[in-house]
């Protein structure tokens, strides 16, 4: 590892000094870079369980693509994204990232949706050297350390989707602080990196706000009758269901509680944030809470942009993982903008990619977007309800601290 | 814990009605028709189709559903178990070509273009969906502090009323006694004149449509429908319940489906979802060394 870090720095040396020997100032790289293509990879949940939210990082990636292209896209080179879908399964997630890495084409790659892929896929980025943004991933152990149990860091690996250790906290101190609900039950699902961590987070958090967890309720994914699950849970009585669960999980579970008498609150994760899970909970999840890393009308300068750019092309209302899959396109473009990338050196210019990552300084739709020392997001957490037709209201922001 | 033996009941009743169709095929042909669960799941998908994509009502489009599954039973028949059968195959060919045939099913709803009959699975990406809540009531009753929904009594009512009727069909009837004569012994009953072939295709017609039918009943009360609702909710317990029941017996594939709903959730319960699965499946063992023909499995004369 120390050995490999040092032919980095040295081959960065080498690099830079051979750039600066050969032609000075920045008018020249940007020459260089004219009728060239970045190439991107993109590893998505198109279909399966995490289908709900591939597609919408997609649709905002593309659109960032072909914003940054017809304005004349980054210093005069194109951008060109290859999506993969995984199928929501960890062991073709890591097979698409391999097939994607062995082109050697690729300058960065995106992805994957789900945090249970990430497990396979970011250490397998890492070792080859390329440069790999999560867009959605909010597990625990993403950034910095990827090989999580061991804690080196892995300096390849970003993200800008706000972490469920960050989330799940905001979100039960706001309602705690309105509300101040006595007891509640967990639900998660136990066989997904996602949902156990989120559950983990639940159950470390609600002590500090005085709620007492009466049971968690485990199950696994492919459950098809929610019914005895739900029931065990209802019969608690409980204020509040904290729900930690992916796709359509925590949509049938809203239906079947509501059906089964429940009047208190669902307060729930990531898993509740695209308008795919809020229509199909309806008028069952109206009011349901979750922290989000993105909301509609939030005020940020480049987001009403966004918003209109994507009712355009699409017809219909972003989600919060359009709006990061939107954000991670022009995060890289703006680190390729000034890498200095050569086009006939594809390790070197990942390298070179990951290091001007590092100083990312731009305005997004999730708002001013630098990455922590930990290659995480630091931003503003919106929580927001479900409002029974497939929308969200916002129910306050909480800024970082 | 009222509650908790209402949905074991619920869950119980599909996998009675899947596995009824499941031990029909196997009492009469001989085979284990692996196909099952796909038709299971294109009960489901057509239905939904119909209602959800083409405006139809509910239930004609659950006629629609059972007739075009009933035909695919006859396609499983022609394609995947006569030509075997006419070259003396042994069974374990005709279970091979059945899964071949499960495999297809599932692939052709998978690769729906955006235009096709199944485009729904490309709505938006969740793979999973359900029926839309104006096409079909579903009214709650609160009794007793007990939640009833309506969908799941209707799948209760059908069970037992389609049992029945089942059990009339096979004793009382012509059919019947053809099938129970096919079942017996396939040589005598073609020796007494009963064509064999013609009783073949009237089986996995039946338990097709069965099948279709248990298929769309699921999907219209569990809320999830999709392309692997057969392989990975119903497959593998189906085997379990018809072994359970005894191979071949109807009374013992409902009893056994009843079971098995049981056991899971009483597992589920005690013990959580953790282990749910391996207790439902170590009671099952344990009642097959006590009586390794199952509950109802009899010498092979008493089948059906």
């Amino acid at each position: 590892m120390r050995t490999g870090a040092r032919a980095i720095v040295v081959g960065l040396v080498l690099l830079l000094s051979a750039c600066g020997g050969s032609a000075p100032g920045g008018a020249s790289s940007s020459n260089s870079y004219q009728g060239k293509t970045i190439q991107l990879g993109a590893i998505l949940s198109l279909t399966g369980a995490g289908g709900v939210y591939g597609p919408s990082s997609q649709k905002g990636m593309q659109l960032a693509v072909d914003k940054i292209n017809n304005s004349g896209g980054v210093n005069g080179a194109k951008l060109a994204l290859d999506v993969r879908d995984d199928a929501s399964d960890k062991a073709q997630s890591a097979q698409v990232a391999q097939t994607l890495i062995q082109q050697g084409q690729l300058l960065a790659l995106l992805g994957p949706t789900l945090s249970n892929s990430a497990v396979a896929v970011h250490p397998l980025a890492e070792s080859f050297k390329i440069p790999i943004l999560a867009v959605s991933t909010t597990g625990i152990h993403i950034v910095p350390d990827c090989n999580y149990p061991k804690t080196d860091p892995c300096t390849y690996v970003f993200r800008d989707s706000l972490g469920e250790e960050t989330a799940i906290p905001t979100n039960i101190k706001v309602y705690a602080a309105k509300a101040h609900p006595k007891t509640g039950v967990l639900m998660v699902a136990n066989d997904d990196k996602f949902s156990s961590d989120g559950g983990k987070i639940v159950q470390n958090t609600v002590g500090q706000y005085g709620i007492q967890l009466l049971d968690t309720v485990a199950f696994p994914k492919a459950t098809a009758d929610f019914s005895p699950v739900v029931t065990k849970a209802v019969q608690k009585h409980p204020d509040v269901i904290f729900i930690t669960s992916l796709g359509g999980i925590p949509a049938k579970i809203m239906i079947e509680a509501r059906r089964q008498g429940f009047t208190g609150q669902f307060l729930g994760g990531n898993g509740f944030n695209t308008a795919v899970v809020s229509t199909q909970a309806a008028d069952a999840g109206k009011g349901a809470e979750s922290g989000s890393a993105w909301y509609l009308n939030n005020t940020f300068p480049s987001n009403a942009d966004f918003v209109h750019n994507y009712r355009t092309k699409y017809g219909g209302d972003p989600d919060q993982f359009a709006a990061q899959g939107y954000a991670a396109i022009l995060i890289l473009a703006d680190a390729a903008k000034r890498a200095n990338l050569t086009f006939s050196d594809t390790p070197g210019d990942r390298t070179k990619l990951r290091d001007a990552m590092q100083s990312v300084n731009i305005q997004t739709p999730l708002g001013p977007f630098q990455f922590t020392q930990n290659h995480d997001v630091k931003q503003t957490v919106w929580v927001i309800a479900m409002d029974g037709h497939g929308g969200f209201t916002l129910v306050s922001s909480v800024n970082p601290s | 814990m009222a509650q908790q033996l209402l949905n074991a009941i619920f869950i119980g009743s599909i996998y009675a009605l899947f596995a009824v169709g499941y031990t029909l095929v196997f009492g009469v042909l001989d085979v284990l028709n692996l196909a099952h669960s796909a038709v299971f799941m294109l009960g489901a998908v057509i239905t939904y189709s119909l209602v959800a994509l083409h405006g139809v009502p509910f239930l004609p489009a659950a006629v629609i559903a059972v007739l075009v599954c009933g035909l695919l039973g006859l396609l499983i028949e022609f394609v995947a178990l006569r030509p075997l059968r006419r070259r003396n195959a042994p069974p374990i060919s005709a279970l091979i070509s059945t899964i071949g045939l499960a495999l297809i099913f599932v692939a052709i709803v998978e690769q729906a273009t955006p235009s096709s009959f199944f485009h729904w699975l490309w709505q938006d990406g969740a793979n999973s969906v359900r029926f839309p809540s104006n096409a079909v009531p579903n009214p709650t009753f609160h009794v007793l502090g007990l939640t009833i929904e309506g969908t799941k009594l209707l799948i209760l009512i059908t069970t037992v009323v389609l049992m029945l009727v089942l059990g009339y069909v096979i004793r009382f009837t012509q059919l019947g006694r053809a099938l129970r004569a096919v079942a017996e012994n396939r040589r005598a009953a073609t020796l007494l004149g009963i064509q064999v072939d013609r009783i073949f295709a009237s089986t996995l017609f039946l338990s097709s449509a069965l099948g279709g039918l248990a298929g769309l009943l699921f999907g219209l009360a569990i809320s999830d429908i999709s392309p692997y609702i057969g392989r990975d909710q119903v497959e593998l317990k189906g085997l379990a319940v018809i072994v359970l029941g005894g191979m071949g017996s109807i009374p013992g594939a409902v009893l056994g489906g009843y079971l098995l709903g049981m056991i899971e959730v009483l597992a589920f319960v005690r013990f959580g979802s953790n282990i749910e699965a391996g207790v439902a499946f170590a009671a099952l063992f344990l009642v097959l060394v006590l009586r390794p023909q199952g509950l109802f499995g009899a010498r092979l004369r008493e089948r059906l």
